[in-house]
């Protein structure tokens, strides 16, 4: 499915880590801050805190313990409450004076410091809790006074703070996560549209293109070079096949020549030098026959034959092959099995199509050993018809079942065991490609299976 | 017996004359394809014309439609390059007898036009026929030989009576293929040989007389060792 594509997608991926990678740096960058801003904020407090305890110090010297009490008093009273919350109390710990009622259960830091929290009535009789920092000092006579601050607010506001940074970075990834797959699906949809096309112009027709038009961007320009490429590729590749064809044509008349006189001179030798010019003449044959099967082929993959295509029953042209190829199975002992379906019809050349089974059966008979087995089969599924030719020779090994299309290529054991050019199955795939089919070699364990696919029509 | 050469390539016109005349046939030659035609008409005594389909001025597919629209019936053998437009069937549509394509063995050019020659004398009207003892007839489907039946599958049949019909004469293996088999392709072994050696082991085996042989280097022929 593509949502499995677009999630699996190297786009995607990197799209989502990149939106968690973001977020992490963002995350970190905001925590700074608050820890700065927190701490100048506390520092400030001490400091303000550290101030009131000097004055109330300097009060407390210069005009005594009333002093201190009038002191702490009009600081309630001018509503300073707010700020600092005052408490003196004496050796028992008994408030003398302030505005905390008891001495408090807190914390003390390593550098003086206490922290402690306090329900307290707010204006609209809510309870609320405070939290306080602040000092305690001795003052003298036993006396000990606290000057305390609250910094609630403070965290109020840095919870609320880290909330909306929570929610936010929430919101962030969830939605760099829908833009990653949006962007990855419209990436993957284009990239996928280029590799089907790659694919099918890898399995054969070079003629192909990518379809450019509707793409935009890196991609347009990465798919119009591919196309460039291609147009190289395949102008190459005539060259080279129009080069190997002129070869092969430029010399089939010298060769008929030569052929020729050596005939003439047979017929004219005396008895013991004709079987010596016997040879020639075979040798001179073999060539003849490699350079018209590269011309065959050549003529094949034009495309030209198509013309002449007519409906035609691939089973009868197989009984055909069958019958002209039985014999020679008989011979060697071969068990030589058909079962075809009744009928499978499709469009085609019939003397190409009949050239093509006779090189897989002439093959599969040739590579079979003493009684073994040749199996052919035609049938039909869904909108293909499909022929297959099973053998139990000794196949041919993954790695060589890609190349023994190409021209001119043996597996190197039948090289030395077998007589032959390497383009009967050159020319078998020229002509199931003319015919929009497929041909496809698996192993037959043992043996080898050569499986072929077309299009049927009605 | 005359034939009428009509190609523009001097090194195949040479070789192709030079031995159909050794083969004992009078050979005139044309390089030009409307001289060619002028040829053919104003004389129909050819007893064959070898046409090649590329030539300068008119195109052999046309000589022979012309020839053949003034009601001409002499039988054309056409040659064709390979790697040109090779269209066997329009060849045959346009009133060729036999196509040939370049580059060929010789051998299989005389098989031909002696193949062509026998057709015109031979007529359809045959019910019997016989080489030496060994006798087919066309109407019962039945070959005997010296007596005895034998018991053919329908392509041995098939292969026996072009080999009968064409009797004395080389066939080749692609002649075979071509009018027995009715297939125009390039068998990579030998497996014509293999049913002519079966054909062989039904009708000479258990003879004296051997009438099917093998021509090294062109094909077979059945014959009547006893006619010269």
């Amino acid at each position: 499915m593509i949502i499995n594509k677009i999630l699996a997608s190297y786009t995607f991926r990197f799209l989502w880590a990149y939106v968690i990678g973001l977020s992490v740096s963002v995350l970190i960058v905001l925590m700074l801050v608050y820890a700065t801003y927190s701490y100048d904020y506390f520092k400030q407090l001490q400091g303000a805190v550290a101030d009131e305890i000097v004055a109330l110090e300097e009060v407390y010297e210069n005009t005594g313990f009333g002093g201190l009490e009038r002191f702490i008093g009009e600081k309630i009273e001018k509503g300073e409450l707010n700020r600092f919350y005052y408490l003196v109390v004496d050796q028992e710990k008994r408030k003398l004076a302030g505005n905390l009622d008891d001495w408090p259960i807190y914390r003390r830091y390593d550098d003086g410091w206490l922290e402690f929290h306090l329900e307290i009535l707010s204006w609209n009789d809510q309870k609320r809790e405070l939290r306080f920092i602040g000092r305690s000092e001795e003052i003298g006579d036993g006396y000990r006074m606290l000057v305390v601050h609250h910094h609630g607010e403070f965290r109020g506001y840095a919870e609320a703070i880290r909330g909306a940074l929570v929610r936010s970075m929430m919101v962030t990834i969830v939605l760099g996560t829908i833009g990653g797959a949006i962007v990855a699906g419209l990436s993957v949809r284009q990239i996928d549209r280029t590799n089907k096309t790659l694919q099918s112009i890898m399995s054969g027709d070079l003629s192909d293109r990518i379809e450019s038009a509707s793409m935009r961007g890196e991609h347009k320009e990465l798919a119009l070079n591919i196309n460039l490429m291609l147009d190289r590729i395949q102008q190459l590749m005539e060259g080279l096949r129009q080069v190997s064809d002129n070869i092969a044509h430029d010399l089939r008349t010298p060769l008929t020549r030569l052929r020729n006189q050596l005939s003439d001179m047979q017929d004219q030798a005396v008895s013991d030098r004709e079987d010596r010019v016997q040879p020639l003449i075979d040798e001179a044959d073999g060539l003849l026959s490699t350079f018209s099967s590269l011309l065959r082929i050549a003529q094949v993959e034009s495309g030209s034959r198509r013309a002449g295509f007519t409906r035609l029953d691939l089973r009868i042209i197989l009984l055909d092959v069958i019958e002209l190829y039985e014999p020679l199975a008989t011979d060697k002992a071969i068990r030589f099995v058909s079962s075809l379906q009744a009928e499978a019809f499709i469009n085609g050349d019939r003397d190409l199509l009949f050239q093509a089974f006779a090189n897989l059966i002439d093959n599969a008979v040739k590579y079979t050993p003493e009684n073994g087995c040749v199996n052919v089969e035609l049938g039909s599924a869904g909108e293909e018809a499909f022929v297959t030719v099973t053998d139990s020779g000794r196949g041919i090994s993954a790695v060589d079942q890609g190349k023994v299309f190409e021209r001119f290529y043996r597996v190197e054991v039948s090289r030395s065991l077998h007589p032959g050019n390497g383009l009967g199955l050159s020319l078998v795939s020229a002509v199931v490609k003319l015919h929009y089919g497929h041909i496809t070699l698996s192993n037959n364990q043992p043996g080898l299976r050569v499986e072929v696919r077309w299009p049927l029509v009605d | 017996m005359r034939i009428l050469l009509i190609e523009d390539d001097i090194s195949v016109a040479d070789y192709i004359g030079k031995g159909l005349r050794q083969s004992g046939y009078s050979v005139e030659h044309c390089a030009d394809g409307e001289q060619g035609l002028a040829l053919a008409q104003k004389s129909e005594e050819y007893d064959v014309l070898v046409v090649d389909r590329m030539l300068p001025n008119m195109d052999g597919l046309t000589i022979i439609q012309t020839l053949r629209a003034a009601d001409n019936k002499s039988p054309v053998l056409i040659l064709s390059a390979l790697g040109e437009v090779d269209d066997r069937v329009k060849g045959l549509k346009a009133g060729g007898d036999d196509y040939l394509v370049k580059p060929f063995a010789f051998v299989e050019l005389l098989a031909r036009i002696e193949a062509l020659l026998r057709r015109q004398k031979s007529s359809t009207s045959e019910t019997k026929l016989k080489v030496a003892d060994l006798e087919m007839d066309l109407l019962a489907h039945k070959v005997t030989r010296g007596g005895g039946g034998f018991n053919l599958q329908p392509r041995e049949y098939k292969l026996l009576e072009y080999l009968m019909k064409h009797a004395g004469q080389v066939v080749t293996r692609t002649m075979l293929l071509e009018n027995v088999w009715e297939y125009h392709f390039d068998p990579q072994t030998n497996v014509i040989d293999v049913h002519i050696s079966r054909l062989r082991q039904k009708i000479d085996k258990d003879f004296d007389q051997q009438l099917l042989s093998t021509v090294r280097g062109a094909g077979y022929m059945l014959r009547d060792p006893e006619i010269q």
